[in-house]
């Protein structure tokens, strides 16, 4: 069997012993970064970037996606236990988590959590395995004008998935496409919005804005909200579940499995569409659904499933078409650029120990979760315990400190800060800064394909809707569009978030 | 009539003002022709676009409500990024240890109940900590000090 194969491939890598260690470092660092209250993945990720720079591809990639589900798992518990969650996947968490809590039931909604995730991440590393050889298979069949089209229609999921309003994230898109073009243009040679400042050639590295937009913008954001919620710490105790507890949420995480690893795929896709969507449907479903919202436990199993199933599926469509579906996957493929890597079906071809190892690498990632937090979880809710003016001079430390040792370069840290001050007016102005990272991303990569298709077809932009794998995603693009524009559909959506967020 | 200080209204000022600068300066740039594109081709018809979701906005602000724009806390918003440029502009000539107390001190400025003792001990221990985890534990070449 060749995914067997695969798989035992993945496995040699993935347990030696340094790609262990880095694994578990990574999903250490990133629980206890994710489980500050206000810092989500982004975040965590941005400001925990700088620690995998040094690294050997292999190991810094196994490190940061342990930080990406080491964060995810800090998210909930902090959503759980303090009711302040870090990102928006934790929102649905907090509803019936933090309920749970209040009623001494803390230890069962951590270990609910813990246990769904773990199922999910199992699940989802399979359908990985499964999937990604055949989807890589058919991108190597890809042209640039296929290429072109298949981003326009990642961009335009991202839109639809954002919240709030479309034309902002439009133009958000746009804005970080302009930053993508800063540096010298490969093909004329011709230096573009350097603005006469010679480090500016390279272009602006996705690190320094990562770091100054969700780094030091959000950190001044988190400043502005007084007030301090209280840990329901001392509750945190029994945490295996009871024979009873444990049939309650198996179904519910079963589905949030399902759903979630489905939802992951999709362009704009990821664990907040995930969790919400998985909320919904265990609320609709059930034959109480009054008793969501006070402490159901099918409220934190199926979404805790559903956010870790499409945290790992997501990577799909990042590892074989090198499409990053939301701002943690942009984030992924920047970094895996800092190592001269450049994700897409020939990653899986050139360097199979990388992609598999990275595969089973998820599946030991969420092991050590499981085994890190069920003991560890008293000392992660000591850490909520501890006073913001403590932490946050540290974050902005750490960020400084990373910004500057990306290039030994203080200009570095003056570009931070500058979009520090850009980051915090986003925020103000109600403008989400994920879908900038991903324009930032994809700008250069649809900019290289829109002039290689027209070069090859002469200037004649019907190449776009000429060759099927093209025109399939403009029209699923003008889809998504139209189903974007119809007022029914946009209130359901607004209604699920809203539903999630009150 | 009273103009409303919305943020659609300020997204759209600040797309239109963005994308217009991008479309002047780019103009340098040769565009060329779609089969072969010059330098300004695709920079302008980015900064277009940005400049034309930023008219959608402000035309929109004026039909539709959106929320008005919230209170901006200046002394986090000046102190945080005052602590990181000081931070960007010391590092070379200082090194870290200089760098990381400025820093940390403008960080705790931000907050309005402010100890001195706490704050000094707080920018020795954070950067001492942080200089041993990333100078000796990453082995970044960063100078901890330099006269």
């Amino acid at each position: 069997m060749d995914v067997l194969a695969n798989l035992g491939l993945g496995f040699s890598v993935a347990l030696a012993p340094m790609n262990l260690l880095y694994g578990f470092l990574g999903v250490l660092l990133g629980t206890m970064i994710g489980v500050l209250p206000g810092l989500g993945p982004v975040a965590t990720i941005s400001i925990l970037l700088p620690f995998t720079f040094s690294l050997q591809p292999q190991a810094a990639l196994i490190m940061l996606a342990g930080i990406y589900y080491g964060a995810q798992y800090g998210g909930s518990t902090t959503a759980i236990l303090v009711n302040l969650p870090g990102e928006s996947s934790s929102v649905v968490t907090a509803m019936d988590g933090h309920q749970m809590a209040r009623q001494g039931k803390a230890g069962l909604a951590l270990a609910t959590a813990a246990l769904a995730s773990f199922m999910a991440g199992t699940f989802a590393t399979l359908v990985i395995a499964l999937a990604a050889p055949s989807l890589a298979e058919v991108a190597l069949q890809f042209g640039p004008a296929d290429y072109f089209s298949l981003m326009v229609f990642g961009l335009v999921g991202a839109v639809i998935l954002a919240h709030g309003s479309v034309v902002k994230a439009i133009g958000m898109i746009l804005v970080g496409m302009l930053l993508g073009v800063i540096g010298i243009d490969v093909n004329t040679s011709v230096p573009r919005f350097t603005f006469g400042i010679p480090q500016f050639g390279d272009g602006i590295d996705f690190a320094v804005i990562a770091m100054g937009i969700f780094g030091i913008g959000e950190t001044i954001l988190n400043l502005e909200r007084t007030g301090t919620a209280r840990a329901y710490v001392q509750a945190v105790k029994n945490l295996w579940p009871a024979p009873h507890e444990l049939r309650a949420m198996v179904p519910p995480a079963c589905r949030g499995t399902l759903l979630g690893s489905a939802l992951g795929v999709l362009p704009g896709g990821g664990p907040v569409l995930a969790s919400f969507s998985a909320y919904a449907l265990e609320k609709r479903i059930s034959r109480e659904p009054e008793r969501f919202g006070k402490g159901a436990i099918e409220g934190v199993a199926g979404p805790e499933a559903a956010n870790n199933g499409a945290a790992q599926t997501s990577f799909i469509p990042l590892l074989t078409l090198g499409l990053p579906a939301n701002a943690v996957m942009a984030l992924m493929i920047g970094a895996l650029m800092m190592h001269g890597l450049h994700p897409g079906p020939q990653l899986m071809r050139d360097k199979p120990e990388l992609f598999w190892g990275l595969v089973a690498s998820m599946w030991t990632g969420n092991l050590m979760l499981v085994v890190l937090n069920l003991p560890l979880v008293g000392m992660w809710a000591k850490l909520l315990t501890l006073p913001y003016r403590f932490l946050y001079p540290a974050i902005l430390l750490i960020c400084a400190i990373g910004v500057y040792s990306i290039n030994n370069s203080a200009l570095d840290v003056l570009v931070a800060t500058v979009f520090g001050f850009v980051g915090y007016l986003l925020y103000r102005l109600n403008c989400e800064p994920a879908p900038l990272l991903l324009g930032f991303i994809l700008g250069p990569l649809i900019e290289e394909n829109l002039r290689r298709a027209l070069v090859i077809s002469q200037g004649d932009p019907s190449v776009f809707v000429r060759r099927p794998i093209s025109c399939t995603f403009l029209v699923l693009t003008a889809v998504l569009l139209v189903v974007l524009a119809a007022p029914m559909i946009r209130s359901n959506r607004e209604r699920v978030f809203r539903e999630g967020g009150s | 009539m009273k103009v409303r200080l919305s943020t659609d209204l300020l997204t759209g000022a600040l797309f239109i003002a963005l994308g217009g600068f991008a479309m002047a300066y780019g103009s340098r740039y040769a565009l060329g022709t779609a089969a072969r594109m010059g330098a300004g081709y695709f920079p302008m018809l980015i900064s277009a676009g940005l400049t034309l979701s930023g008219v959608v906005l402000v035309v929109r602000s004026f039909f539709s409500a959106s929320d008005e724009i919230a209170a901006i806390g200046w002394r986090p918003l000046v102190f945080v990024l005052a602590g990181v440029l000081a931070f960007g502009l010391l590092i070379d000539r200082l090194g870290l240890l200089a760098a990381g107390i400025v820093l940390v001190v403008a960080a705790r400025l931000a907050d309005r109940e402010f100890s001195l003792v706490e704050t000094a001990l707080l920018a020795i221990g954070l950067t001492v900590c942080t200089a041993a985890v990333f100078l000796n534990g990453l082995g970044l070449p960063i100078k901890f000090l330099r006269f």
